[in-house]
């Protein structure tokens, strides 16, 4: 049912979405005075976000927005002057804390995946006007890009997915077929599969794409993972800087600066109206993670990364039109 | 930065969104665990460090053949060695020899003895030729061909990679790693003259991996040979992660078991047809250091272990000495004890590190003490000797997209023959990413072995008499300081691929010198009380030389051309032409290659069950040296038909083989190694 790839059918439901939210918001409230920002745990990236979301607050000129910060591992229950504020729960721990708020509290979550943020959704039963997230899946089409941007023949991509990831399977399948990329899924229900499924996609396809899920790629699994499709000498196509270094090709992820850029901008273009928050969205600005070393041992030829940025963005922008 | 609406992006991600609400709460009820950011962002350890990435083929400095487990499946080969017949300009010769071997023999580009010798051949990294002869006893390895992920043969020489013997090429076996591994596995294998049966298991835990196969191997031989093999064995691989940039990998392996050895039409006095236990084991132990993103450290040791428990009686010697000699011998039967024990014992350690994008580089040393008891060849009841020390360093530069340089030297001091140097350079232009041309020189050195350095057996038999108190018949009598035998290999070579056909085609000429070879010695000093046979018994005593030098030239290819989706054809074909450029040579040694080897592999699937291969090999006439005799051109067939099954837990194939289907006779190596056809069928169970 969500195969429908026309964009002006979903813009359609989209506004009746959004009239329905309007509709039925319980009251709405006034114009929120200041963010509170709240940590899952004192982490460099949170803290770090937070002082990029201040830097963005104040490039942009919106310094009347105060900004408060708490931390999960000081409090249990987070206390937030709820009605006149946003709060921005960085992590799923304190989305998780931030779902529990008075429903009328405007709910922004950063770094959190999206099955976990549908999670806390249909358990929180809050509605998506007040409780929306950044998450951190990159959008499937943007990783598609990549793959036809590295790897121009390309045909033929497989994907293996768990039990949250393969929810997804449809989405997937669609951004590739939109870039002309067959995709081969294999679902993997337990851990003595992974190995067995990943050698039957290595022998049909060009290239691995990664998609998280803890069934298939956690901290134990990268090592069987990369060095066997390293030994049928085709790329991984990771989903963070981390896995880059581990030895994926290349892989698209936001920075902390671009997720606290997005989110502040949504802080201030939501401040006059908190009910409306934008729907769940995933990283507007993202960067580009390639590992040389793996390319010139796959004697794949890539271009200079700020070049190959370049390029996606402009494929991305012409995409988007 | 530009900003972007990513529409299509936010109406996909709402219709996930919309999506998991309608079983999200099932979803939240059924406990599905909940993601953290912590699956997506969290810390990975490093695995593709920079000593893990080999060179891409078209930055390699050599010609590269690499054989697959998918090709080796294919194959239906049943022993290890036949494989090479698919690596363009191999001799592989099946040999039911009478002395010490009885094994395949393996060369490349000629100079094929029955202990053919000149090539580097690594399990895991870890030496297997042997101190004794420099081949390889490849029956008595203790490794299944199930156990075999990849096989990279090196084509040339590359002793700045490989080191000591990597001659006229290197084949590097890299077996299954244990997290491939099924977790239990059971291969059966029944047919003309041969059973098998192996088992498998792997252990996958968090930090420890490990997987071991045990077997045994029935191998009937040829007809009118006594060459049956009987081998058990075991090996083990474990991976052992220590922490996030330091990991520990441990193999051990033993094989042992009965051989038959001896036949009457090659010796019917001494060395009688009888059975010979062998039995050897290895231990391997390697440490790898992530030193940074860009640096790697491997420190390596390993200790092998072969014995081949071997005796022999001759027969009554009183008559064949006639009616003057039989009289004096004070016994009838001459006892010998052809023991052999070798033990190698290898330390070796490297570093490997990137220079920013363009450079690449690795050096190391090692130290290596072989040894050899073998009363009977070294005429000496003590153990003997051999120490080698090497340091090697190897640099890759990448100049630009199109071009690369390869540049790399090995150092090394041996007891034999002092100390060498072994320098090797090339440059790999690549006008295209598809395609590249490599032009490159390669020098390597080859230590006399064992056989040729210190060989000094003979036959001793007591007298009654005072003078001459001992019969002697001297087979070898080498007094050593002989000098490495030399080679300077000078190649073209083009990699390219167009569509789903790929090509990598080599022009060589290598120049042999200071080539080592028997000859008879003339002024071979009898022992005082001693009367020496030989000239009664109209045979010489023989000694190893330097003598003469060869040119070997010529063109090889190997073609791969993906026919469709589920057809592939590999082809392989190689021309070499031996000519003398300094006198001294044995007759026959420009004819110790084959001209013309040729090889090919058709695949095709038929569906996911099924599959088939046929696989064609033609060997042009060949005057084989050492023990080898002239062998016309072979010409055969072998074809292999496989169904696959898989039921959840149990999957497996069972597949039929049926080599030389057109049942030609011919011969391999020697006039006494016939091949017919044989047939076997094997059964794969994992589960």
């Amino acid at each position: 049912m969500f195969k429908d790839s026309n964009d002006h059918c979903w813009l359609k439901k989209l506004a009746v979405l959004a009239l329905g939210v309007i509709l039925f918001c319980p009251a709405l409230s006034h114009a929120y005075t200041g963010v509170t920002i709240i940590l899952s745990a004192p982490s460099q990236a949170y803290l770090e976000f937070v002082d990029h979301f201040k830097d963005e607050l104040i490039l942009t000129k919106n310094t009347a927005l105060r900004v408060k910060v708490i931390d999960m591992q000081e409090t249990e229950r987070p206390v937030v002057a709820e009605n006149s504020e946003l709060v921005i729960a960085l992590g799923v721990k304190a989305l998780e804390a931030a779902s529990k708020l008075k429903f009328t509290t405007p709910v922004l979550g950063v770094y959190t995946p999206l099955p976990s943020f549908n999670s806390l959704l249909a358990v929180s039963g809050r509605d998506l006007g007040n409780f929306s997230a950044i998450v951190l899946d990159q959008p499937y089409a943007r990783q598609m890009l990549l793959i036809k941007t590295l790897l121009p023949e390309a045909k033929n991509v497989g994907v293996m997915l768990g039990k949250t990831s393969s929810q997804y399977n449809e989405l997937i399948r669609d951004a590739g077929e939109k870039k002309a990329i067959n995709i081969s899924i294999e679902t993997i229900n337990q851990e003595s599969e992974l190995i067995p499924k990943l050698q039957k996609l290595l022998d049909d396809n060009d290239a691995i794409m990664a998609i998280p899920d803890p069934m298939v790629y956690s901290r134990e699994t990268a090592q069987p993972i990369l060095l066997t499709t390293y030994r049928h000498q085709k790329p991984v196509f990771g989903y963070s800087q981390s896995y880059v270094r581990a030895g994926a090709l290349a892989a698209v992820y936001s920075k902390t600066r671009q997720l606290a850029k997005q989110a502040a901008e949504i802080a201030v273009r939501t401040q006059a109206a908190p009910g409306l928050l934008p729907p769940p969205q995933t990283p507007k600005y993202f960067s580009l993670s390639i590992n040389y070393q793996v390319a010139r041992s796959l004697n794949v030829i890539v271009a200079d990364e700020e070049k190959l940025y370049k390029k996606l963005l402009e494929a991305e922008a012409t995409q988007n039109e | 930065m530009k900003r972007f609406t990513n529409k299509e992006t936010c109406c996909g991600l709402l219709a996930a969104v919309i999506l998991a609400l309608a079983d999200g709460m099932a979803h939240a009820e059924e406990g599905n665990p909940i993601m953290s950011e912590d699956d997506y962002i969290g810390d990975v350890p490093k695995v593709l460090t920079v000593s893990r990435l080999s060179q891409a083929a078209a930055d390699v400095p050599s010609a590269v053949t690499v054989i697959d487990r998918e090709t080796i499946r294919a194959s239906g080969i049943i022993d290890l060695p036949e494989i090479f017949r698919l690596v363009p300009g191999m001799y592989v010769g099946a040999n039911a020899g009478y002395v010490y071997n009885t094994n395949h023999t393996v060369s490349y580009h000629g100079m094929t003895t029955a202990y053919a010798g000149s090539m580097q051949v690594m399990i895991n990294g870890r030496s297997v030729y042997s101190p004794l002869f420099g081949g390889v006893n490849w029956s008595e390895l203790p490794i299944a061909i199930v156990d075999i992920e990849r096989i990279e043969v090196t084509r040339g020489p590359n002793a700045a990679s490989y080191g000591a013997n990597s001659y006229f090429g290197v084949i590097n076996i890299i077996t299954q790693s244990p997290l491939e591994t099924p977790n239990n596995s059971v291969i059966a294998t029944h047919g003309s003259g041969r059973n098998e049966v192996f088992y498998r298991h792997a252990v996958k835990q968090d930090a420890l991996n490990y997987r071991f196969t045990a077997g045994y191997r029935q191998d009937d031989g040829l007809d009118n040979r006594n060459d049956f093999k009987r081998t058990r064995f075991l090996n083990t691989q474990a991976d052992y992660r220590l922490g996030v940039n330091d990991a520990l990998e441990l193999e051990f392996g033993m094989a042992d078991g009965a051989r038959g050895e001896g036949n009457l039409a090659n010796d019917p006095f001494v060395f009688l047809p009888r059975t010979k236990q062998i039995n050897n084991h290895y231990q391997l132990i390697r440490w790898r250091h992530h030193i940074s993103d860009t640096s790697d450290f491997t420190l390596q040791a390993f200790h092998s272990y072969d014995k081949s428990d071997d005796e022999t009686t001759s027969v009554n010697l009183r008559p064949v000495l006639g009616t003057l000699l039989g009289p004096i011998i004070v016994n009838d039967n001459v006892y010998i004890n052809n023991t052999v024990v070798q033990e190698r014992a290898d330390i070796e350690a490297q570093q490997t590190f990137a220079l920013g994008k363009q450079i690449r580089a690795v050096w190391g040393g090692s130290v290596r003490q072989d040894s050899v008891y073998a009363p009977n060849y070294l005429d000496s009841n003590k153990t003997d000797y051999f120490n080698l020390q090497r340091v090697f360093g190897h640099v890759e530069w990448r100049a630009n997209e199109k071009l690369t340089l390869n540049a790399g030297a090995m150092m090394e001091h041996n007891d034999f023959t002092g100390t060498d140097i072994s320098p090797r350079v090339s440059l790999n232009f690549k006008p295209h990413p598809n395609h590249t041309f490599r032009i490159g020189s390669s020098s390597a050195l080859r230590t006399p072995n064992y056989v040729e350095e210190k060989f000094r057996d003979r036959l001793v038999i007591p007298t009654k008499l005072v003078n001459p108190n001992t019969l002697i018949f001297q087979y070898r009598a080498n007094q050593g300081n002989l000098d490495p035998e030399r080679i300077i290999s000078r190649e073209i070579g083009y990699l390219g691929k167009i569509g789903r056909f790929e090509l990598d085609a080599r022009l060589f000429s290598d120049q042999i010198d200071d080539v080592i070879r028997d000859s008879d010695i003339t002024d071979f000093k009898v022992p005082a009380k001693s009367l020496l046979l030989n000239p009664f018994l109209d045979d010489d005593v023989t000694g190893d030389v330097n003598r003469g030098g060869a040119r070997v030239e010529g063109l090889e290819f190997q073609a791969k051309w993906q026919i469709s989706r589920n057809t592939n054809l590999l082809v392989n074909h190689s021309y070499v032409h031996i000519r003398q450029t300094t006198d001294g040579l044995k007759r026959d040694f420009p004819n110790s290659a084959p001209r013309n080897t040729f090889s090919s592999l058709l695949t095709h699937r038929f569906n996911r069950q099924w599959d088939a291969s046929l696989a064609y090999y033609q060997v042009s006439k060949a005057n084989l040296l050492g023990d080898g005799d002239e062998i016309d051109l072979i010409r055969k067939s072998d074809f292999r038909i496989a169904r696959k099954f898989e039921s959840g837990r149990w999957n497996g194939e069972v597949n039929m083989v049926i080599e030389n289907l057109f049942n030609n006779h011919y011969e391999e190596f020697a006039e006494y190694n016939t091949f017919k056809r044989r047939g076997r069928v094997n059964v794969r169970l994992d589960f």
